[in-house]
């Protein structure tokens, strides 16, 4: 089903929303767009791509895993503890296909056989997403080259493709549908075809694709060879901008807060560029510098996880974190180094 | 394990033996006692042991299956939640996360020679091996055991040493650093004491775990008896905190020491991408 | 350009005759699109090649010296950079016989951020850049914009008093005529403001903060950050939420540790994701230094900046392990 909405009418809809549940938009504030809590009188900006992905939606920056009541009165020094568990719906409004993509990826991770995340699932199960489609990419995108393009559906309930004087809006999803019955959308008429003119203009302006299949084996290939890390990871200053800017990047950190008699546990986004991510209690550290902490970013994403699951690269190419990175590595160029590297005679 | 894997059970502290100057035994009751009776798990999985306040550490549980009256977890004193555990004394409360992890493989050694090789705190995962053996001990042929420590009073687990001595069921061999004054037992480093007893790889399984450096000269040690990769056990350490294969951070490789270990033979580690 | 090329003509010769004796050279190249540069270390001949100059290559390359400790390396520096490396050896982090100072005259870097909200489309749609000698000229999303020099300029370069490196051993360009330094207008508009809109103004930057800690890792003078307070778990001084207050509490302590110490390169203001004006509290509590005590971080060597007295916990500070 694909219906027409103006630009006014969309904003009007996202308010709408608002009102009755909570909604993360692209907003503009301090010079830089990010998604926020729409609130009444905030205007949605989709004049770029927001710097930090859409993935607070399902797995927030923190999170109260579970709390506990202290009495150290009583006898056996009672302890009373409480899951935490997240309720509520949340609508993502203006993401692009890259960023709802994010949770496929840790979709396989978080939910196996064995292990069911309760806190990712219910948020993703409560979250409906509404993508923009992108109409021409950006210097660093690259969603093309792994297995995506820029108005990709997957994911996404809704996706919205800018046309002359506001979106058609096409359901992907039965929830998405329901919202599209909302009598802000009206009949998409001739505009349904120039959106899949734009969609079809904007993938070819993306290029030709860059083949990442040899990457697995060749990252592996390249793994003792700390010269090649060394000189890959030479301009990177061991941050966590790229982790914390990705869609994809699910590592966590788990500490506890302690206030008075009552204690916190927190699950907060880690960064696995941090000399503390993998830093051992007897001083022990198996990586121990910022050449063993990019191979391992790199083979993560583009090599174990495909290995693990299907061959799927665990990036989503929204290339933040090449916009954002102070130094300007780019992820897609250290792959290529190996994916290039000569083979030893 | 709960339906919500972050979620830990309340224990109770029923007894904490001070093992070494900087090495604690606690031992644990889940204070549901219906989950206490039916709690299962096998030699060498680990537990989360959460000091709520502080935060959770991982550790083996090195009690053995046999014997289910309590869960026993050491506890080396390194940092901050390690040394909020030893603070604790019978009666307090702690949370629980386990069993986690894969157990040794104790059905692919039944009737075979086992050596068990331990230095320092390492003996814990091994503790629950061996005590489990002693319970089934007519499954398996000849069971020695090698543990070592830099002082005599760096020897954990104290309070068994002597039982362990005087069976006759096993061979127990201890060794120290250097010479002290009292000391009767062996003087020299694992490896060397190791390659002195000379054991033979035939139909034997060797199980070690230590400091880094003592498994490395361990492992050539048992090369140089020409113990096989397949022969050789070991168990790993790695930060840990979901437990489950999720955070991310315990990773060699494809591999999560938290879900797919702790426990190796030495074959699957060469496979590996070396990142210990 | 002409006087570009030729001083970088001037320069690829000067790390030319020394690449031999030195580990690397830190200079720049152009990065990811031809709008943005990025470090370049120089090893060979064939990096040398690469080596660019232009006011698009903003990068302090002081960052990255306590990495090399024990190794000779170059570093190109500008006079800001200079002035992080003077800091660096007045507090014996880096050793004057380990680093040769390929020094450029300044006539000033580009603001991202400046360039972005000036330009027609997203800089992500850039397309190219051609440098004028006083403007860019831009093409962006099939659009050709004009953007004047001055007005893009990093804040920290409008008002600059030290564009010329204050320690080189090669010396690059034109040496400018003195200047007198001054509060950019930002930062006096900020600090007009009342308590209550201070306060305000930064619960709601601080909200956009995700502690990804790229303000800390890019700056010179944070050189404990693999054992820094805000991520120390022996003992556990901070809390690991992400809310603006615990964001607030991180960067008042970044900035009490660089009080005096900062040498005002703007690299955590650049660095930031999510622009946060960081540079609001630096300016702020230098001035404070510079009233009480007349001290100026990286302006002189031998000089020890005054609020430099933690000895007691000294030995526990371990500089980055990169």
């Amino acid at each position: 089903m694909e219906r027409f909405i103006t630009q006014d009418n969309l904003q009007r809809f996202a308010a709408g929303l608002a009102e009755k549940k909570n909604v993360l938009a692209p907003v503009a504030s301090g010079g830089t767009t990010t998604f926020r809590r729409l609130r009444p009188g905030m205007q949605l900006d989709f004049s770029r791509m927001a710097v930090i992905s859409p993935k607070d939606a399902t797995f927030p920056r923190n999170e109260t895993l579970l709390t506990v009541q202290h009495y150290p009165e009583e006898s056996g020094k009672r302890m009373e503890l409480q899951e935490h568990l997240p309720e509520g719906e949340m609508v993502v409004i203006g993401c692009r296909p890259c960023g709802t993509r994010g949770k496929l990826v840790f979709d396989p991770v978080y939910e196996t056989q064995a292990i069911k995340d309760p806190y990712y699932i219910r948020r993703r199960d409560g979250a409906t997403f509404i993508t923009l489609a992108c109409a021409r990419p950006e210097t660093t995108c690259f969603c093309h080259s792994v297995g995506s393009g820029p108005a990709d559906e997957e994911g996404s309930d809704i996706l919205l493709t800018a046309v002359e004087g506001g979106f058609v809006a096409k359901a992907v999803t039965e929830k998405g549908e329901q919202l599209l019955g909302d009598s802000l959308f009206e009949d998409a008429g001739a505009k349904a075809e120039e959106a899949a003119a734009s969609n079809a203009s904007a993938r070819k302006l993306m290029g030709e694709a860059h083949d990442f299949s040899s990457a697995a084996e060749k990252l592996l290939k390249r793994f003792d060879d700390m010269d090649f890390w060394q000189t890959q990871s030479d301009k990177c200053i061991s941050c966590g901008a790229c982790t914390y800017m990705c869609p994809t990047c699910y590592c966590f950190n788990i500490t506890d807060d302690e206030a008075g008699l009552v204690s916190r546990r927190l699950r907060t986004w880690d960064n696995c560029m941090s000399h503390t991510f993998t830093l051992e209690g007897s001083g022990h550290n198996p990586r121990s510098t910022k050449a063993h902490r990019l191979k391992n970013r790199m083979g993560h994403k583009f090599s174990y996880y495909p290995d693990l699951h299907g061959g799927q690269i665990a990036c989503c190419g929204c290339g933040r974190c090449i916009k954002q990175c102070p130094a300007g590595v780019d992820i897609r160029q250290v792959v290529m180094a190996a994916q290039e590297y000569p083979d030893e005679r | 394990m709960n339906a919500n894997p972050y979620l830990p059970d309340m224990a109770t502290v029923v007894e904490v033996i001070e093992e070494t100057p900087n090495i604690k035994s606690f031992r644990l009751v889940l204070n549901d006692e219906e989950k206490m009776r039916s709690f299962s798990f096998k030699p060498g999985q680990v537990g989360q042991l959460s000091v709520f306040g502080a935060g959770e550490s991982t550790f083996v549980i090195n009690s053995s299956p046999t014997r289910m009256e309590y869960l026993q977890f050491s506890v080396m004193r390194v940092g901050e939640v390690t040394t909020r555990l030893h603070q604790l004394k019978a009666g307090d409360q702690v949370g629980v996360r386990a069993p986690l992890g894969k157990p040794f493989p104790v059905e692919d050694m039944q009737g075979k020679n086992i050596l068990f090789i331990g230095g320092g705190i390492g003996m814990a995962p091994l503790r629950t091996l061996f005590t489990y053996m002693l319970d089934t001990r007519d499954d398996y042929q000849d069971i020695t055991l090698l543990y070592g420590a830099r002082s005599p009073v760096d020897l954990t687990y104290q309070a068994e040493l002597p039982d362990w001595l005087a069976r006759e069921d096993v061979k127990t061999v201890l060794c120290v650093d250097n010479e002290y004054p009292g000391w009767e037992h062996k003087v020299g480093l694992i490896p060397n004491i190791l390659l002195e007893m000379n054991p033979s790889p035939e139909k034997t399984v060797a199980i070690t775990c230590g400091p880094p450096i003592m498994i490395k000269f361990t492992l050539q040690a048992l090369k140089k008896l020409n113990f096989a990769d397949e022969q050789i056990i070991t168990t790993l350490e790695k930060r840990m905190k979901c437990g489950v294969g999720i955070c991310g951070r315990c990773n060699i490789g494809t591999q999560y020491v938290c879900l797919d270990g702790p426990v190796f033979t030495y074959a699957q580690l060469k496979e590996l991408p070396s990142e210990l | 350009m002409s006087g570009e090329v030729s001083q970088l003509e001037e320069l690829k010769a000067a790390i030319r005759g020394q690449l031999d004796s030195l580990d690397c050279v830190i200079g720049w190249e152009q990065g990811y699109d031809p709008l943005h540069a990025t470090p370049l270390f120089i090893r060979s001949e064939a990096d040398l090649e690469r080596l660019t100059i232009s006011p698009l290559a903003v990068h302090n390359p002081a960052t990255y010296t306590t990495g090399f400790k024990g190794k000779k390396i170059g570093l190109v520096v500008r006079g800001c950079h200079s002035r992080s490396v003077i800091e660096l050896l007045n507090e014996k982090l880096i050793e004057r016989d380990e680093v040769v100072l390929f020094g450029l005259c300044c006539d000033g870097v580009v603001s991202q951020r400046k360039i972005r909200a000036a330009l027609p489309a997203d800089p992500g749609f850039v397309e190219a850049v051609e440098l004028g000698k006083d403007e860019l000229h831009i093409t962006v999303a099939g659009e050709q914009a004009t953007l004047k020099l001055q007005e893009v300029l990093a804040d920290k370069c409008l008002h600059c008093a030290y564009p010329d490196p204050l320690v080189a051993d090669v010396l690059i360009g034109e040496k400018h005529a003195p200047r007198q330094a001054a509060s950019p207008a930002c930062q006096d508009a900020f600090e007009a403001l009342g308590n209550e809109e201070k306060l305000a103004f930064w619960q709601d930057t601080m909200s956009r903060c995700i502690r990804c800690y790229a303000c800390r890792n890019v700056c010179p003078m944070c050189v404990c950050q693999d054992h820094c307070i805000a991520t120390s778990r022996d003992h556990l001084w901070m809390s690991q939420e992400n809310t603006p207050v615990e964001n607030f509490m991180f960067q008042m302590i970044h900035v009490s540790h660089l009080t005096g110490r900062c040498t005002e390169c703007g690299e955590c203001e650049r660095a930031c994701p999510v622009d946060i004006p960081l540079m609001l509290l630096r300016r702020y509590m230098n001035k404070q230094v510079r009233e009480v005590f007349g001290h100026q971080a990286g302006i002189a060597l031998d000089k020890t900046p005054p609020l430099l007295t933690f000895q007691v916990e000294e030995a526990r500070i371990k500089e980055r392990d990169w």
